[in-house]
């Protein structure tokens, strides 16, 4: 027999009173006492007898609103049973029927605030439940049992809403399906379960009052005039609970080492080293809290010291002089030091080491301080700084005692974000769902890179918040924000039109390429697969290695796949591959953004949706091409600061002419190109001009037919259409007769250069012509000038003949 | 039946438990533990620190030591008498608290009483 309901026990008889009451029954009662007290008073000064009995009813009344407030509102669990009733919350617990149905089950949980939780946070509303509920009681059971086993799971002193719910939603026989159309997976729900266990203990936590020392805790050390005017007194700030400090277990091996540092006799000193973003002021307060806290265990010369964050900006700009700001200097850590009771934090310590904007280099009156090792200090520095530092002042950096902090991993992210975003929630009136949570972390670690975890997440979460949807921070305004800050797009397409763009993208990229239909289609046929949301989202969008003849179109596909699909040409990171011929160009490719802007990694992060051209790829170094490897098998390539910057909304273009005479051996011998693609390709691999792990990278090799004068017929149509569009200004088109079409093609035509001297030509008898028009005044606006053979052999016959002349003077 | 079995058991329990964080709390406010200890420091630092030089400046240093040791003990004393005072009479209001709360349930009986008698007091 399976765990059952008793409706009868005493908790759930209590529960359905405390529900009867009510907060308005509460306050019913309450407002009973108060006028039964003085209506008793009253009476008694009149001197009426009565007044007793009446006056003293009121103890009856606050006795129920006493009792409601201090069990009926809440009934805790009773530890010792294992009963339903037992553990069940108050909240669901007093709206139960005598045999509920799993329906029925829902339905109270839609009534409960800890309901209302999963319904905001994550999509599992109170008609969801409803709808997936079932009727039957005979299913009850199974839910008790699994909710039952959650609970223990997860150590919980409730049967919460929250593991009803999960156990809903299992029993659905398709939930896996139902939960991927929100987003998520069953164990997420018990992720929410923590997490709302997780707010519930903070407002205990935070609800209690505060041992911090009392009113003659700093009576035995000094005043700090000097440091209150350029220092922030965290720990002040804290008694005053005003800042929210995060519990994190990868933060409590450095707090223990900060203590183990300033409680023993050595260097009295730390410096917390860590990308920014990494949490290492959140250590600082956290730690400056843990100093406050009189039930913490700590030594005594430890406990109540106030932590006190120097102001390098308000100390500058106090002593501008160089001198003035060194005896400054000298004053405010004199007087932490007679304080004795001050703790020192110089976050962004690299401002007091090095000459710059809005910092001074203090090292040669730091260092002594520091190494005396007297005046307890915290210094943060991020990494790469802290390296550049220890290059030029490597005593600075013996004399500090190292504490390394590690980027935050997904689960302590997703637990740091949930805290702090109390905070934005209330400054901004919205709530975040927990699926934005997630989405940001995944998101801000592909595409935010200037802050490590988890202050790239909460940067991200932060800016969502204007994208809200009703108050409600989604999936959808976390995407909207990363699409808008970076220009990327990461949503499956949904809007219509841009549906369109994906299925006609073919027919869109032909409206400026010709032929070369094989090569549009497979680019084509990537992107459809990035936008479905079905592609492998660890690696490029697709990756290509265009073979081929020069002036065939390799770079015009490239251009137009940034035109159509990212929004213009200039989404296009173009690399010409032949100026990085050595081994030193690594360096310069994924040089620094701020050192060289034109690198690769420089250019992919500040534009990550877009097409990388890799032209001429065979004439790179056999290290560029080694290191570009990783781009193209996982779509990161790390830069010179050991950064991760992402391709992987990127389409990697490599463009080759190599074998470009054996294709045009091939087409004069009268093949087609699916029947010689695949020997050719092998030809290549054999003839060793790409090594094999190189090619086998690409997800495809195309490789592009050279055009015939058919081809150049249509390419001089997409030229002229080009230059009425640049005419369209003047309102005047320009119209090519046949006869015309086929001598321009005849004389641009060059087997070896492919379509690439056809717009050379056309701009020389074209746009030649239809300028001597326009200022001789021939045309009109809104007529048309048409170029006929023999204008084409006029103008040609000059040029020749001015080649000739200059051929011959030279 | 309940309300008077959560009154005189784990209600009551409750109010004893927040009458002794009350209590916990005004201690920790007046600090007392860390008043005596510290019962002898110099005041705020002031004249603390050692002082090299002349043994007339020396002499003169400690005399100032002295009087910051002297005004510090003075002022915590005081701390020391206000706060121990504060704590009684929270003691012993929490004891009458306490007290009364066993009799709240049955105070309609005694202004019964009271009616029945008929004394009401007079303002003459």
């Amino acid at each position: 027999m399976g765990v059952s309901f008793n409706y009868g026990a005493h908790r759930a008889a209590k529960a359905r009173v405390g529900k009867f009451i009510g907060k308005t029954g509460h306050l019913l009662m309450i407002s009973l006492a108060i006028v039964l007290a003085f209506g008793g008073i009253v009476l008694i000064v009149l001197a009426n007898p009565v007044g007793w009995l009446v006056a003293s009813l009121a103890a009856w009344p606050a006795m129920f609103a006493k009792w409601y407030v201090g069990e009926l509102s809440d009934i805790s669990a009773e530890a010792s049973e294992t009963a339903i009733e037992a553990s069940l919350s108050s909240g669901v617990l007093a709206h139960l029927s005598k045999q509920p149905s799993p329906h029925d089950i829902a339905a109270a949980i839609g009534q409960t605030n800890e309901g209302a939780f999963y319904g905001a946070r994550f999509g599992l509303t109170a008609n969801f439940l409803l709808q997936i509920a079932s009727n039957e009681q005979s299913d009850t059971a199974e839910i008790w049992q699994t909710a039952m086993d959650v609970k223990d799971e997860l150590n919980l002193e409730h049967l919460s809403a929250g593991t009803l719910v999960y156990a809903l939603v299992k029993q659905l026989p398709d939930h896996d399906a139902l939960l991927a159309h929100n987003h998520m997976e069953l164990d997420d729900i018990k992720r929410g379960i923590e997490w709302q266990e997780h707010i519930k203990q903070l407002i205990k936590h935070h609800s209690k009052p505060r041992r911090t020392g009392g009113v003659a805790r700093d009576w035995s050390f000094g005043y700090t005039p000097l440091l209150s005017r350029f220092g922030q007194n965290i720990s002040q700030q804290i008694a005053a609970g005003g800042l929210l400090s995060v519990d994190l277990e990868s933060h409590a091996d450095a707090l223990d080492q900060l203590v183990d540092t300033f409680s023993t006799s050595g260097r009295q000193n730390s410096v917390l080293v860590g990308a920014t973003g990494v949490g290492k002021t959140t250590i600082v307060h956290a730690f400056a809290e843990r100093l406050l806290d009189a039930s913490s265990k700590l030594p005594a010369n430890l406990k109540f010291r106030q932590v006190v964050m120097l102001d390098s900006s308000s100390l500058i700009s106090a002593a501008p002089g160089r001198g003035q700001l060194e005896d400054l200097i000298m004053q405010v850590f004199s007087e932490a030091y007679a304080a004795k009771n001050i703790i020192l934090c110089l976050d962004d310590a690299q401002l007091f080491f090095e000459e710059g904007v809005g910092s001074v280099d203090l090292s040669n009156v730091l260092l002594p301080i520091i190494e005396a090792g007297r005046l307890r200090m915290i210094l943060t520095m991020d990494d790469q700084r802290y390296l550049q530092i220890s290059q030029r002042n490597s005593a600075l950096v013996n004399a500090l005692n190292r504490i390394n902090i590690a980027p935050a991993g997904k689960a302590e992210t997703i637990k740091v974000l949930q805290d702090k975003l109390i905070l934005t929630e209330f400054s901004r009136k919205v709530t975040y769902t927990y699926q934005s949570v997630d989405e940001a972390y995944r998101l801000s670690e592909r595409y935010v890179h200037d802050l490590a975890m988890p202050g790239r997440a909460l940067k991200l979460l932060e800016s969502a918040a204007s994208y809200n949807e009703n108050g409600l921070v989604t999936m959808n305004s976390v995407q909207q924000a990363i699409e808008q800050t970076m220009n990327v797009k990461v949503s499956v397409a949904a809007e219509s039109d841009d549906r369109e763009k994906l299925l006609n993208l073919e027919e869109l990229i032909h409206k400026r390429m010709i032929n070369q239909d094989r090569a549009v289609s497979v680019v084509s046929d990537a992107l459809r697969r990035a936008r479905a949301g079905v592609r492998n989202p660890n690696r490029p969008i697709g990756t290509f290695l265009f073979l081929g003849p020069t002036g065939v179109g390799k770079t015009e596909l490239s251009k137009a796949l940034a035109d159509v699909y990212f929004g213009g040409e200039d989404r296009m990171i173009r690399l010409d591959l032949n100026e990085y011929v050595r081994s030193e160009d690594v360096t310069r490719l994924i040089a620094d953004g701020a050192d060289d802007p034109t690198s690769l990694t420089a250019q992919a992060m500040k534009q990550p949706f877009s097409v990388v051209l890799l032209d001429e790829i065979e004439k790179a170094h056999p290290s560029v091409l080694t290191t570009l490897l990783q781009l193209l098998d996982e779509g990161i390539l790390r830069d010179i600061k050991n950064r991760e910057v992402s391709f992987r909304d990127a389409i990697i273009i490599a463009t080759s002419n190599a074998g470009a005479e054996r294709i045009r051996e091939y087409i004069d011998r009268g093949y087609k190109l699916d029947q010689f693609e695949e020997e050719f390709t092998n030809e290549l691999i054999n003839s060793g001009q790409f090594r094999p792990e190189f090619l086998n990278r690409f997800d495809e090799m195309v490789v592009f037919t050279p055009l015939e004068k058919a081809d150049l017929l249509k390419v001089v149509d997409l030229i002229i259409a080009g230059v009425n569009k640049t005419l369209a200004l003047q309102k005047v088109s320009v119209e090519v007769d046949e006869d015309a079409k086929k001598l321009l093609v005849e004389k641009g035509y060059d087997p070896r250069l492919g379509a690439r001297p056809m717009r050379r030509v056309i701009q020389r008898v074209v746009e030649n012509n239809v300028a001597k028009a326009i200022l001789s005044g021939i045309v009109k606006p809104g007529s048309a000038i048409t170029i006929t053979a023999s204008q084409v052999e006029e103008t040609m016959g000059k040029a020749e003949k001015a080649q000739a002349i200059e051929q011959e003077a030279s | 039946m309940w309300a008077l079995s959560w009154w005189y058991g784990a209600g009551w329990k409750a109010q004893l438990k927040r009458f002794l964080e009350r209590l916990d709390s005004s201690y920790d406010y007046f600090s007392i533990g860390l008043l005596l200890r510290s019962l002898f420091a110099p005041f705020r630092q002031i004249s603390a620190g050692k002082v090299r030089g002349p043994i007339n400046i020396q002499i003169r240093a400690f005399a100032d030591r002295l009087i910051s040791r002297f005004i510090g003990a003075f002022v915590r004393l005081i701390l020391i008498v206000v706060g121990a005072a504060w704590l009684g009479i929270l003691a012993i209001g929490g004891v009458i608290y306490a007290l009364l709360w066993l009799v709240v349930p049955v105070l309609p009986l005694v202004g019964f009483i009271f009616m029945t008698a008929g004394w009401v007091p007079t303002w003459e």
